[in-house]
């Protein structure tokens, strides 16, 4: 096709997504859309394949793509001009039921051209837990509202009836209303500029434009799949939950121009929330796939077809109804993302070509802590601690990670202000900063990861609850690369401060500055609900990115700026790094590292090897 | 403010250029212009203004000895930013959260200002470095809450020991303080200014109550950052330029622009540096909107490209917008600052394939002005957007920047040949029409976009183009917008220095506080009257006669559990009454739905008022734009002949008639297709456009 009206339709229908992903966070409002970025919005075509993938959450990619196809099924040539259909049903296609697809077709002179999908995180869906994630759910059936498939909008009429039976099974329903709206309103915009689009360069121009589109990728990715080398490369999640552990495992094969993930060998479904669908580990590779193999291509459909799963059923990555998977986004999925990554990064080192494009593991672990109970104002008040965006880098194959430098399966998270959040919830930080010795250790060191200190403050009924279901505290999951270590895991401390005696706290302990300067007896917790009262303090922190390449080859001088930093303590630089750091931090015994270092390489090998 | 002196002039500090105009009344616009000179920018600012007194035949002393007021725009502290030669500075916060700077809310400051490549691709990204390392940044202990209750007292020792370790031990020129809620309660940071006004008295102190009171901590650190690294620079530059100006015989005052839109005194700006970012850019807006309301069209759309940006405001009903989330480089600050969105787009981008599909892109990499574009024979191989309009017959190769430069149209076309088109498969000037539809649609998009992120329509504007490159696209991509009519203004080449002339004086005043929605309007006129007060003693002690002086107050509103927070005019009489804070109240309601969208409000959970802002305006006399008599329609004395050029209605070459803009006079009367070559730009008017120059000899191009 010609190659011009093809670059400014391609242009065109990027800009599409990006005006509907502004008028999704304007009509919304909310916290976790505006401030966290927990948001997607995708085109796709007639038969609700991938057509533009937009930046967000991007394990939604492939999944409303099936959302769209389900709704195609479900209601054959009942779908209309100006209809937009509401399916959050995990079996069917979400991820778990809190994130809302609103799928929207696209009509043109009465005939269905294309489709546009988008989700937020509602503010509640109904669920045993504020917030949608139920760590104790024993069945989707407390998970809260689950549709497969239902009429939301008639003919650019809302369904009043069917919002109103929505909006009555949710707290705060008028918060939850405001989150439809804005998904509605995103849709409207991606219609009408959609729509503007085929009335300029016409049906068949546009169509052509977009089957183009979608075999360009194809073709992209497959030249890119011949250019690495074949092989298989294994990469394991373990997932602890109540001292019972899980795990994920990947054996990702490329031949030629294809690629496979299988994931047999992972654990049977488990009795927690932490299960995903298929379809969510089908987006859950895809997650990192995306940025780290299609960086330069369009992401659609033809991205997807080079790409062949294999997920046992039953088990954590498919599992069967009615198993729980209110947590599957920073449970299974999470490890999805986690695995694929590894397994791809082992790939692209592989590779002369690519090796720069090679990553450790990013952010392995949302701690997706939320928060519920009434604020200082006395109004309800739920939300998520939006730090959980806040991951942190893995190292690359020429450069350390980004300290707190996001994560790849979202490219545009950020976490809100310390100040926005002490207005939001009532409740005071005692610090928020990087978390020495978080980040793996490696010849490039992953980004550091963060910790936190939470107290009540101001607060109507003395504190609030919160969920947690963190996993990730007892193995570390930002896997390294090359040699690289993981990165630190996540820790979750409940500081039960009320109930130390007076006597035993020292002036200062509502201030202090590490879990370790805070009175009262400290309780190790990951999973559940619990109360963050009087002068409790919750401790968070979580885990940094995973290293690259062997801590022994690191510039000893990094190792120093590091110390200088913050970001690494002596003791870790000299056991793990193996350099001997000024205890003033002015330098480093180079004698002594050079020494230290010979040492530690020999503990590592049979006696005989090491000769 | 002039003093009963004649002249009134304007420079603006640009990257590239310098430009100078200089008024008066009953004279035409004098333009002086000269190459910028970094880092002294003081010297490239003199050339400028020699180059507008040689233009008008007196000399520079003469003319500066003449001149009641000097408004000045510089590009000045962005370029100490971007050449990172600022101070080196320490960074004091509150203990606990020494990092946030450096943290940049998560990956936000890794991904903020990427394109879509840069989105796309993580692993290749980082953050700029940080202006103050983690080892410059220490934490005392205090702590301020959320209602401006002080609930840790500060520890003046650890303060003071912070400041020494600063200074003597680590070697910083300068200091950036942040406490956590100092916007509600200054008393910590003002304390701790005032010690290191004691321990350190040759250190540039900056709090962030002063620069910034606005809440949000990594924002008001990165600005408080900013301002203490650029503080020395900006200060030199501005008493320097003041005395500099005095030599050489001009005696009054020096106002200095401001992101916001509006001139601060030079004693005032010297000490804001975070102010004068992107001021030439607010200019420019400021100018569009002069010029728009001399034309009767309070909607205007400016748009400005040159030889790497392509740079666009919006004016809305005669009001500016702000920026949400002002980057400076890769850096966030929070300042009143006009909202110019940019992309890189100008005549010198370089027009390149994508490897392996052979997609034609314009930009984002640039030529600049060295090597500049293949048809400026400096040694430049890369065909750029300017080399495809020489190729599609925009540019006369012989009279390019009134005959200075000869344009080797042969080479441009060569290297297009070999690059592009062969590639592509495709002839030379099919491939040059496509890559300029590519160039317009794309700005056609960035357009779009903007204007619904603030919920507006397009074709409710008028477009104005600046800058060399903008009139050669703007019928196309003007046409495509629909907007009303396209304006290419006779100051479109200096139209940053334009807008400092008809710019006000203005103090921008901000109290941070939360008020739930009813307050008692006696509370409301208590916050506003200390800042009543201080805005009045300010401008009338700059000699401002209380007729002159406007008092602009304002609410930022928002729905309570939503984000978006509205920027509201008090449009009412002040103080307020009941009554007016209602008004109040539902303007806010009513533009809330404007912006974000029909059904976005949520009623349900109150509205607060989060900050108070009063704007004091000390007005200056605008300089009279000369109104000439108009002419017939009949443009014949201007014709020079037909050439072939690109008619985009016709999808290829067509004939056009092409007319010398300075043999044009007011009322003249142009049909498309047609190319008006002005000294400085090329306007292009598409088939059935017709262009017509009015009495301020702008060219007016209508949509039949």
């Amino acid at each position: 096709m010609d190659p011009i009206t093809f670059s400014i339709i391609r242009h065109r229908l990027f800009r599409i997504v990006d005006e509907a992903v502004i008028t999704l966070k304007h009509v919304s409002g909310s916290a976790i859309t505006n401030e966290g970025h927990d948001l997607m919005v995708s085109l796709y075509r007639a038969d609700g394949s991938l057509l533009m993938g937009g930046v967000g959450f991007l394990h939604h990619l492939t999944s409303a793509a099936e959302a769209c196809k389900a709704t195609i099924r479900r209601f054959g040539e009942d779908i209309n001009e100006g209809d937009v259909f509401l399916l959050n049903d995990p079996y069917t296609a979400a991820l778990h039921t809190s994130d809302i697809y609103l799928v929207a077709p696209i009509h043109h002179r009465g005939e269905l051209v294309a489709w546009s999908a988008c989700f937020v995180h509602v503010y509640d869906i109904g669920a045993t837990n504020p917030g949608g994630f139920c760590p104790d759910a024993p069945d989707i059936f407390t998970e809260g509202f689950s549709s497969p498939g239902i009429r939301l909008v008639s003919g650019g009429r809302v369904n009043q009836d069917v919002m109103d039976t929505l909006l009555n099974m949710v707290r705060s329903p008028e918060m939850v209303a405001l989150d439809m709206s804005s998904m509605i309103a995103c849709n409207n915009v991606a219609r009408e500029r959609m729509l503007a689009l085929i009335d300029k360069y016409g049906h068949a121009t546009v169509d052509e434009a977009c089957r183009t589109l979608i075999g360009q990728s194809e073709t992209l990715l497959r030249e890119r799949l011949r250019e690495l080398p074949d092989g298989s490369w294994k990469s394991r999640q373990y997932i602890d939950v109540q001292g019972e552990v899980f795990k994920v495992n990947l054996t990702m094969t490329k031949r030629d121009d294809s690629l496979v993930f299988d994931f047999s060998g992972s654990s049977p479904q488990a009795p927690y929330a932490i299960n995903c669908t298929k379809w969510a580990s089908l987006g859950g590779l895809f997650a990192p796939l995306f940025p780290l193999l299609c960086f330069d291509i369009t992401w659609n459909e033809g991205v997807v077809r080079p790409i062949e799963m294999i997920a046992p059923e039953g088990s954590i990555v498919n599992c069967t109804r009615p198993a729980p998977v209110s947590v599957a986004t920073v449970g299974a999925i999470q490890s999805v993302n986690n695995a694929a990554c590894a397994a791809i990064g082992k790939m692209l080192d592989a590779s002369e070509k690519y090796a720069s494009e090679a990553t450790a593991v990013w952010h392995a672990n949302h701690f997706a802590v939320f928060m519920f109970g009434r604020n200082q104002y006395g109004g309800e008040a739920i939300g998520i601690l939006t730090e959980t965006f806040a991951g942190s880098g893995g190292a690359r194959n020429f450069a350390d990670g980004i300290d707190v430098g996001g994560e790849i399966p979202n490219p545009i998270s950020r976490m809100a202000n310390v100040e926005t959040l002490e207005t939001i919830f009532p409740l005071r930080y005692l610090f928020r900063r990087r978390m020495r010795d978080s980040g793996g250790p490696g010849r490039y060191r992953g980004g550091a990861g963060m910790e936190i200190g939470l107290t009540p403050h101001d607060a109507p009924d003395g504190g609030l609850h919160y969920v947690v279901s963190g996993k990730g505290a007892d193995f570390p999951m930002s896997d390294g690369l090359a040699g690289g270590y993981p990165g630190a895991p996540n820790s979750y401390v409940w500081v039960k401060n009320n109930e130390a005696d007076a006597d035993e706290r020292n002036a200062d302990a509502a201030f202090g500055q590490s879990v370790d300067d805070l009175p009262g007896e400290q309780e190790r917790i990951s999973w559940g609900v619990f109360p963050l009262m009087g002068e409790d303090v919750l401790y968070l922190r979580w885990n940094g990115g995973g290293g690259f390449g062997d801590p022994l080859d690191r510039e000893p001088g990094s190792v120093l700026e590091d110390c200088r930093a913050g970001v690494v303590s002596r003791e870790i630089a000299a056991s793990v790094y193996g350099v001997a750091v000024d205890e003033d931090l002015a330098g480093f015994d180079a004698e002594a590292t050079a020494a230290r270092r010979k040492a530690l390489s020999a503990q590592r090998l049979p006696a005989e090897a090491a000769e | 403010m002039n003093g009963g002196k004649t002249y009134v002039i304007a420079t603006d500090v640009g990257g590239t250029c310098t430009d100078t105009v200089v008024f008066a009344a009953g004279e035409p616009v004098h333009i002086g212009k000269a190459l910028s000179t970094p880092p002294d920018f003081e010297n490239g600012v003199l050339d400028s203004i020699r180059s507008a007194a040689d233009s008008m035949g007196v000399g520079l002393e003469d003319l500066l000895s003449r001149t009641g007021l000097f408004t000045h725009g510089s590009t000045v502290v962005d370029n100490a930013l971007l050449t990172r030669d600022g101070a080196r500075t320490g960074l004091i916060t509150t203990e606990g959260f020494e990092d946030t700077l450096l943290v940049t809310r998560g990956a936000y400051g890794r991904w903020a200002g990427l394109a879509e490549e840069g989105l796309k691709h993580p692993v290749k990204t980082d953050r700029a470095p940080p202006l103050v390392p983690a080892a410059r940044i220490r934490g005392v202990p205090e702590r301020v809450d959320y209602k401006g209750a002080v609930i840790r007292e500060l520890d003046e020792d650890s303060a003071e020991a912070a400041i020494r370790h600063l200074v003597e031990a680590m070697g910083v020129e300068a200091i950036a303080v942040c406490f956590l809620w100092s916007c509600y309660n200054p008393d910590h940071e003002r304390r701790v200014r005032d010690i290191a006004a004691a321990a350190a008295p040759g250190a540039y102190v900056t709090i962030s109550s002063d620069i910034a009171p606005v809440p949000g901590e990594y924002e008001r650190t990165s600005t408080t950052v900013i301002n203490a690294y650029a503080g020395r620079i900006a200060y030199d530059y501005v008493t320097e330029l003041e005395a500099l100006l005095a030599d050489r015989g001009y005696g009054g005052p020096l106002l200095v622009m401001q992101g916001y839109g509006g001139l601060l005194p030079a004693e005032e700006a010297s000490r804001r540096a975070v102010g004068m970012i992107e001021c030439g850019p607010a200019a420019g807006v400021i100018g569009a909107r002069f010029l728009g309301a001399a034309m009767g069209d309070p909607d205007v759309i400016a748009a400005d490209m040159g030889g790497t940006t392509f740079k666009v405001g919006v004016i809305q009903g005669g009001e500016l917008e702000f920026a949400r989330e002002p980057l400076v480089d890769r850096y966030h600050y929070v300042a009143p600052k006009i909202e110019v969105v940019s992309i890189g787009a100008g005549g010198g981008s370089i027009v390149s394939l994508e490897p392996r599909t052979n997609v034609p892109r314009v930009g984002p990499k640039s030529a600049g002005a060295r090597p500049g574009p293949v048809c400026y024979g400096l040694g430049g191989m890369d065909p750029t957007l300017t080399d495809v309009m020489t190729l599609i017959g925009y540019m006369d190769p012989d009279i390019f920047l009134g005959g200075a430069m000869r344009l080797d149209v042969d080479a441009a076309r060569a290297a297009f040949e070999a690059k592009i088109a062969q590639p592509m498969g495709m002839g030379v000037d099919e491939a040059a029409f496509g890559i300029f539809r590519v160039a317009a649609a794309q700005i056609a998009d960035l357009i779009h976009e903007i204007t619904v992120e603030r919920g507006l329509d397009p074709r409710d504007f008028v477009l104005h183009a600046f800058g060399g490159s903008c009139p050669l696209l703007a019928g196309v991509f003007g046409q495509e917008l629909s907007v009303k009519r396209i304006v290419v203004p006779y100051t479109a080449a200096v139209n940053c220095a334009f807008g400092l002339v008809s710019a006000d004086v203005v103090h921008e005043f901000a109290h941070t506080t939360t008020r739930p929605v009813p307050t008692p309007a006696d509370e409301i006129n208590a916050i506003f009257a200390p800042m009543a007060e201080r805005a009045r003693d300010q401008l009338a002690g700059e000699g401002f006669a209380d007729g002159d002086i406007a008092l602009q107050w304002s609410a930022d509103l928002r729905y309570r559990r939503q984000v978006h927070e509205v920027t509201t005019p008090v449009r009412a009489a002040t103080p307020l009454d009941e009554a007016g804070l209602e008004t109040l109240v539902s303007d806010f309601e009513a533009l809330y739905e404007r912006k974000y969208g029909k059904g976005s409000a949520y009623r349900g959970a109150g509205i607060e008022m989060t900050m108070f802002r009063l704007s004091a305006r000390g007005r200056m006399t605008r300089p009279e734009i000369p109104v000439e008599p108009l002419a017939g329609e009949d443009a014949g004395a201007a014709h020079r002949g037909r050439r072939d050029v690109f008619v985009e209605a016709e999808g290829g070459l067509a004939p056009a008639d092409i007319y010398d803009f300075q043999a044009l006079a007011p009322g003249n009367l142009v049909a498309g297709p047609a190319v008006i070559h002005t000294p400085i730009t090329t306007i292009v008017v598409q088939a059935a456009q017709t262009a017509r120059m009015d009495a301020y000899r702008n060219i007016v191009i209508a949509f039949d």
